[in-house]
């Protein structure tokens, strides 16, 4: 049974790889933030009393859930947005400021990354740019086999496929990320 | 460069990104992290349950094996009363007959009973009141 200092070891060793997961998927830094909160939460509320050796698959299977609540909320939402600007017409259009929309761009972390003028730094934000263009699926079980160290059954289990299928998009993701990472000039 | 060490690589790089996260962020996290345990389930004592026979007079603090000893004994205790039970009906039973019977032959004996009654159904029920009014 985890105790509270155990499942504080074990969130802070996680939270920011599951940050950056977020981030990858949702491409904002702030429903990142609120994913990892809810995960957390989630996992402390339900299965705070586990095993500590419970803790990580547990975790990441609560987090790629939450990310995928996320974007289904978002659908959602979009579909109610679209819906309405259709009832209220092109007036509300304009309201919007174009300039939020462009600072918001200039200040996401790959644009801070790419003004840095260290180039490792530069390096890592092309390569934590290319990961996020990855197609979920390939991200997903990319990340989970060679960031989250999990084998190949426990990265099945937790994307609910087959391990073929985890076999497979590792795979793709990888060359895609290779060749991505080449055609900008980054030979890792 | 195979598979892994392609992996192996890009994972590098990435936990280089999350040494790197800014201030307000691993603030938050942090908070989040906090928040997250404020809601922890608790552990222990309260996800055990006792059937209420067990508990019921038995202090919590009563270990296995007591409650073990308990439960038999629980168990046992009503059989003994049974058994005891039926072996006291038997008995009484027993000495009603032998006792109706032993009137039976005080009165055959005492010649009070005259003879056509022992071929009478109903001689058993005259020795009876017979019996009773002695």
């Amino acid at each position: 049974m985890a105790s509270r200092e155990e499942l504080s070891d074990f969130l802070a060793s996680v939270e920011r790889r599951a940050f950056k997961q977020a981030q990858f998927a949702v491409r904002d830094a702030d429903a990142a933030l609120d994913i990892v909160q809810d995960a957390m939460m989630k996992l402390a509320e339900n299965y705070g009393d586990r095993p500590s050796a419970e803790l990580p698959p547990l975790f990441t299977r609560i987090l790629q859930n939450v990310i995928h609540d996320f974007f289904r909320r978002q659908k959602v939402r979009s579909t109610w947005i679209t819906l309405f600007s259709a009832l209220t017409g092109k007036d509300e259009e304009d309201d919007s400021d174009p300039l939020e929309t462009l600072e918001a761009a200039s200040g996401s972390e790959g644009a801070e990354s790419a003004a840095d003028k260290v180039e490792r730094s530069q390096v890592v934000a092309i390569i934590e740019e290319e990961v996020a263009r990855l197609p979920a699926r390939q991200r997903e079980a990319f990340l989970m086999r060679y960031w989250e160290d999990m084998d190949v059954a426990e990265t099945a289990a937790v994307m609910g496929c087959s391990e073929g299928s985890v076999k497979t998009h590792c795979s793709r993701a990888t060359h895609a990320l290779a060749r991505a990472l080449r055609a900008r000039g980054i030979t890792l | 460069m195979n598979e892994n060490e392609f992996g192996y690589r890009v994972r590098q790089a990435l936990n280089e990104a999350t040494e790197r996260l800014d201030y307000t962020t691993t603030y938050r996290l942090e908070k989040a992290r906090s928040a997250a345990l404020a809601r922890q389930r608790a552990p222990g004592p309260a996800t055990i349950r006792l059937p209420a026979r067990q508990t019921a007079g038995v202090p919590s603090f009563e270990t296995r094996s007591g409650n073990s000893w308990l439960r038999g004994l629980g168990l046992v205790t009503p059989l003994v009363a049974l058994i005891v039970g039926f072996i006291g009906i038997y008995q009484w039973q027993e000495e009603r007959r032998i006792s109706e019977l032993a009137d039976l032959d005080f009165a055959v004996l005492l010649d009070e009973v005259p003879i056509g009654a022992y071929a009478d159904k109903g001689f058993s029920v005259l020795l009876q009141g017979e019996t009773d009014e002695l």
